[in-house]
């Protein structure tokens, strides 16, 4: 464990900004030429809520400008939830009285043939921490089997060592999402109450490990309503744009996962309303103008039809958080969170199309699958 | 006068080629291409989708009468893959353009020049009619030509960024030396810059963005196609050299004409 941030992570040095009552500096930083760690920590200041109609303007623009009049789409595929995780706030953590089930080979086909008729092209296939039910084999083999039918597959699995991530990206995998959950040490340790997922440290390390393994992509978030929003969104900009500065090749998008009840009733200790949501996405888009930022069905409606376009570019859609899903073959069990976004691919296609975006659903081509060896810049 | 694009035989009416991606539905994409007059338009591999028409931005391009396609190698981050996408661009599309374009960093999407010469060079021996997107760099320019593309495409600015002829010195460079046609790609916002790109002697310009980010892309395409047509009249007829300050009647040497 560790008790303090390293350098290059620490939000530290930005936090009084964060609670700036100066508005006038709060402009500026909107308008900034350059915005950085300051300009990102002034935006997410309480002062700044007035300023939030300014704010999404300005990332309507930015986002119009390096990512069009598009929204991606993908949907995550639920492998397994067997885990042994003690993740305080989730759904399928061992604790849990939770129905465990694993996708069989024909399942798994079963689900990949629903996906692909649905007509979507990029995957995300989910686990949870390593369990020999759903272990790295089991999880290329997934994959093999995945990039037999769409372009574009990615993972969200416990971390691994580069060696395996190789493996899987020979496979066909390109890129890997890998929430730190939070950047403050202390509440990290108190939400993982045992397990791999223990080590801060290791898993810091894993978007470096899977790009030298050969992936292309790193997703990374922190779920919001852990620790103090500011705190872990200065961190995570700075997670960005340090892997962006070490593997000046690699892709990096973010996530904006957002606490929501679970089985177990885990109360957020910081909670995030839908207003600090949307201005945690607005500065980053601002911070960040060519990131993908992407918003999963775990939230509203309403929510994911203001926000689409405005600071976000990517979204899931049709997404089921249970194992076997799609196609509704294997047994019942219980999903890791629940989705608040039910609306069918056609209903939230027509819902974009209203607002003049067009839906992206290949965007992507497997020619572009073999791995990429980066190298870590000193 | 007919005044023609010819790249390696190949002749085109229009000198505004447009890109494909960005936007918000394939009828405006469609009807900004009408619009702008264009007979040459580039569309992104990773953006054919024969599983799905509606996602398909290349079956509805096909379909237009007097445009030509050209695959783009889009996504491709280095001479090996780009190579494999404008193969198959052009076993699927029957076009031998290919708009090579290689960014090994997908957030500013600027061009690797070591790849896409690696690339252009095998493209060449395939026979190719190979228009590179490129950094604004006479010396690769030169290298291309030698190894026989069929254009070069410098930058303007990054790709979305609408800062216009930020690079406008090193394509002035660019054009004194080259025998190829040069067309600025990506980076132009307003139509004055398309008009200002062939001003300098740009035999055409490739815009997307600024098209498919606009308020009424129709209307924009039509607005760059007029800047385009005005830019090259306005070379053909011949500016007028700049100066610092009008003038003076010679003071320094009235004396030489003096009639004593």
């Amino acid at each position: 464990m560790i008790d303090s941030l390293p350098n290059w992570l620490d939000p530290t040095p930005w936090m009084e900004q964060s609670q700036s009552t100066d508005l006038h500096a709060i402009k500026n930083a909107i308008y900034s030429d350059n915005p950085g760690e300051r300009e990102l920590a002034l935006m997410l200041s309480p002062t700044a809520r007035p300023l939030l109609e300014t704010m999404a303007q300005r990332a309507q623009t930015i986002t119009r400008r390096h990512f069009g009049r598009t929204i991606s789409l993908y949907t995550p595929l639920y492998l397994s939830n067997y885990c042994n995780g003690g993740c305080l706030y989730c759904g399928i953590a061992a604790d849990r009285r939770a129905i465990r089930t694993v996708l069989n080979i024909e399942q798994l086909d079963r689900e990949l043939d629903a996906i692909t008729q649905a007509g979507l092209d990029e995957v995300v296939l989910l686990t949870g921490e390593r369990m020999p039910e759903a272990d790295t084999s089991y999880i290329r083999e997934a994959i093999e089997r995945a990039s037999q039918r769409l372009n574009n597959i990615n993972i969200e699995v416990f971390p691994m060592q580069q060696s395996e991530y190789r493996i899987l990206a020979e496979a066909g995998c390109t890129g890997v999402t890998l929430y730190q959950e939070t950047y403050d040490p202390i509440i990290y340790e108190q939400m993982h109450r045992w397990g791999d997922k223990r080590d801060f440290e290791s898993r810091l390390d894993a978007p470096h490990r899977a790009l030298e393994g050969g992936l292309r992509t790193v997703g990374l978030g922190v779920l919001l309503g852990l620790a103090d929003p500011s705190a872990d969104l200065i961190s995570l900009y700075r997670h960005a744009t340090h892997l962006l500065k070490t593997y000046w090749q690699a892709g990096v998008t973010l996530s904006f996962p957002r606490i929501k009840p679970q089985m177990g009733d885990f109360q957020a200790l910081h909670p995030v309303d839908e207003s600090m949501l949307a201005q945690a996405i607005f500065a980053l888009r601002i911070c960040l103008p060519a990131v993908p930022l992407l918003l999963s069905t775990r939230e509203a409606e309403a929510v994911r039809n203001g926000l689409a376009g405005i600071g976000i570019s990517k979204m899931s859609v049709a997404s089921k958080t249970t194992v076997g899903g799609y196609s509704e073959t294997a047994e019942e069990s219980t999903e890791q969170f629940s989705i608040s976004d039910e609306r069918s691919i056609d209903d939230f296609c027509r819902m974009l199309r209203k607002k003049g975006l067009e839906p992206v659903f290949k965007n992507y081509d497997a020619i572009y699958r073999e791995p990429v060896t980066y190298v870590r810049s000193s | 006068m007919n005044d023609t694009l010819t790249l390696k035989g190949e002749t085109l009416q229009s000198r505004l080629l447009i890109g494909t991606g960005k936007f918000a539905n394939i009828e405006t994409m469609i009807a900004a291409v009408k619009a702008s007059g264009t007979d040459l338009v580039t569309v992104a591999l990773r953006r054919f989708n024969k599983a799905q028409a509606e996602d398909d931005l290349y079956g509805p391009l096909a379909q237009l009468e007097k445009v030509r396609l050209m695959p783009n190698t889009s996504g491709a981050m280095n001479a090996k893959e780009a190579i494999r996408a404008a193969m198959l661009g052009r076993e699927l599309s029957k076009s031998r353009f290919i708009k090579l374009e290689i960014h090994p960093n997908p957030h500013h999407l600027l061009p690797d020049p070591i790849e896409t010469y690696e690339a252009a060079v095998e493209l060449a021996k395939q026979d190719f009619l190979i228009l590179p997107y490129i950094p604004a760099d006479p010396v690769l320019a030169k290298r291309l030509e030698d190894i026989g593309c069929a254009a070069v495409m410098p930058l303007g600015a990054a790709i979305g960024t609408g800062k216009g002829l930020s690079t406008a010195e090193m394509i002035r460079i660019i054009i004194r030396d080259a025998k190829v046609p040069v067309i600025v790609d990506a980076g132009l916002r307003a139509p004055s810059e398309a008009a200002h790109a062939l001003e300098m002697g740009c035999e055409a310009v490739l815009v997307n963005s600024a098209i498919a980010a606009a308020d009424n892309p129709e209307a924009m395409a039509a607005a760059f196609k007029t800047g385009v047509e005005s830019g090259r009249a306005a070379w053909k007829a011949g500016l007028m050299p700049t100066s610092e300050a009008a003038v003076a009647s010679s003071p320094l040497t009235s004396f030489l004409s003096r009639d004593d």
